[in-house]
């Protein structure tokens, strides 16, 4: 167990070590000014000194993407269901879900500002319009791959619509739902990370573009690296949930 | 014997994927099964058994014809719980454990049976000790034996078994036989076994029905009058290999011709 424990945690941990060691070393050899890439140090002590603000704003983000998450989410399989159920709404619908994902958010992020002001509302807003579609696409898929033979079974049962989807369809569909999840959980905190960049007075995005602003170049990168830990934990996170809800799953296997 | 199910002049067609055409399955299709009997349905794939067998059960439409269980349409009698379908995929939930499995007819009826109860059937099937297991725990022969004490969980009329055993194993498959025909036995089930395992159908049934290629007409029913209880013993009469050899020839008249 130990053993396959290093194996597994040694490797990158060591590539971190050597790549943090060259970054630092090129920077002081090739004497790159600060304002361009700071090194991994000077990131390291803007962390320290700022990490309440940091932390703070991080957590904002956070909030802001797990509110969109959450309600794209809830409204995402939803939609689902009916589509599940009704190939007619689902044709007349499918096609503007389609063409609402093609919109480029960065576009709209202003719009949202217009409209919400730069309040946490515009950031969620943002954060569930780009959580949608994964959740959309693979909950419909889900809940319809259910196994003909399956649905025989409960059918001779007389079970109504809503026990085939309580005990069949969305049990079913849960790989599907957890895989949605996963895509979303990092695209809910760019989606927010982008809102805040169009007008916020808080959260890591509003650090972020304060410090290019500012040319505090090295603040710049500890919020990218805020950000990203921001969505590695939310990642993480729903891959655990999912680690204890899909036990039986041919995906959860440990080979 | 009474008739416990009544076929006359049945007609059913697949609609063609353009809608264009109709392809028969069955045509003027007549069959009688008496209550209490083992009545197997031999035929090459793709010769509409398992259409029938949904008809049947209530699970298809038909266009037109005559089909009585008890006094009742197919429909009408799926409601009343009559009919207990086992697949050849046994379609266990992989999320639930052999008990869960066993109890979902239960949970559909809104009176769930209690976990001991869900045992004790397992346990009638031959299945000790895999009771919390996983389907994808469970050998195939073991799927089957979930996916008929989840049939006996409700204690059906009719057994509609579609190839249950066609994925397994000889040895396994002999000793589900066995139980299989125990439980017959024991419960008074009428039983509906369709296949295109003639040996195994001359081994279990009271009579074996021969489905004609498309479109599906009954060819020939045999009886079958090898003595009970059927078990490795009767696999060493001489009857039993001739009553084989006919229905072979039977099917190979009407499908290789």
């Amino acid at each position: 167990m130990p053993t396959a424990y290093l194996k597994n945690w040694l490797p990158p941990a060591f590539f971190f070590i050597l790549f943090i060691g060259a970054w630092e070393g090129v920077i002081h050899y090739f004497e790159i000014p600060e304002y361009l890439v700071p090194p991994p140090t000077t990131i390291f002590s803007v962390i320290v000194t700022d990490f309440t603000i940091l932390s703070m704003n991080t957590l904002i983000t956070m909030l802001e993407a797990f509110a969109g998450f959450a309600i794209a989410n809830f409204f995402g399989i939803l939609l689902a269901i009916v589509f599940a159920h009704s190939q007619t709404v689902e044709r007349t619908i499918y096609p503007y879900a389609i063409a609402f994902k093609a919109i480029p958010l960065v576009a709209i992020a202003p719009l949202l500002i217009l409209w919400f002001g730069s309040g946490i509302l515009g950031k969620m807003i943002m954060a569930a319009t780009i959580s949608f579609f994964p959740i959309l696409v693979n909950a419909t898929i889900g809940l319809k791959s259910i196994d003909s033979e399956a649905l025989d079974l409960m059918n001779s049962l007389s079970a109504s619509k809503m026990q085939i989807l309580l005990k069949v369809r969305f049990p079913t569909s849960l790989p599907f739902i957890f895989s949605a999840f996963k895509i979303s959980s990092t695209l809910s905190v760019i989606g927010a990370i982008v809102a805040e960049m169009a007008g916020a007075n808080q959260g890591i995005g509003h650090i972020i573009m304060m410090a290019s602003y500012r040319m505090e170049t090295p603040t710049l990168f500890a919020g990218i690296f805020a950000a990203s830990l921001g969505g590695i934990f939310f990642f993480c996170l729903i891959a655990f949930i999912e680690k204890q809800i899909l036990t039986w799953h041919e995906s959860m296997k440990t080979v | 014997m009474s008739s416990a199910i009544i076929i006359e002049n049945l007609n059913f067609s697949y609609p063609s994927q353009n809608g264009a055409y109709d392809l028969p399955v069955l045509s003027n299709f007549n069959l009688e099964i008496s209550k209490g009997e083992f009545f197997s349905i031999v035929g090459l794939s793709g010769c509409g058994k398992s259409s029938l067998l949904k008809i049947i059960g209530g699970l298809n439409q038909y266009n037109s014809g005559k089909i009585l269980v008890g006094n009742n349409s197919p429909k009408k009698a799926m409601r009343g719980r009559k009919f207990g379908f086992v697949f050849q995929n046994p379609v266990l939930l992989d999320w639930r454990t052999a008990i869960g499995n066993v109890k979902l007819p239960s949970e559909v009826f809104h009176e769930t049976i209690s976990d001991e109860k869900a045992v004790e059937l397992l346990n009638k099937v031959g299945l000790k000790g895999f009771e919390f297991s996983y389907p994808k725990q469970l050998s195939g022969g073991m799927q089957s034996r979930v996916a008929i004490a989840r049939v006996l969980s409700y204690d059906p009329e009719f057994l509609l078994m579609d190839e249950p055993f066609g994925d397994l194993d000889e040895i396994t498959k002999e000793q589900l036989h066995a139980e299989l025909l125990k439980l017959w036995q024991e419960t008074g089930m009428t039983i509906i076994f369709v296949t295109h395992n003639i040996s195994e159908a001359v081994l279990l049934s009271d009579r074996v029905a021969i489905m004609s290629k498309k479109p599906s007409k009954i060819k020939k029913i045999y009886n079958i009058d090898l003595s009970r209880p059927r078990n490795s013993e009767t696999k060493k009469n001489r009857q039993y290999y001739e009553l084989i050899d006919h229905i072979k020839n039977d099917l190979k008249q009407e499908f290789l011709v």
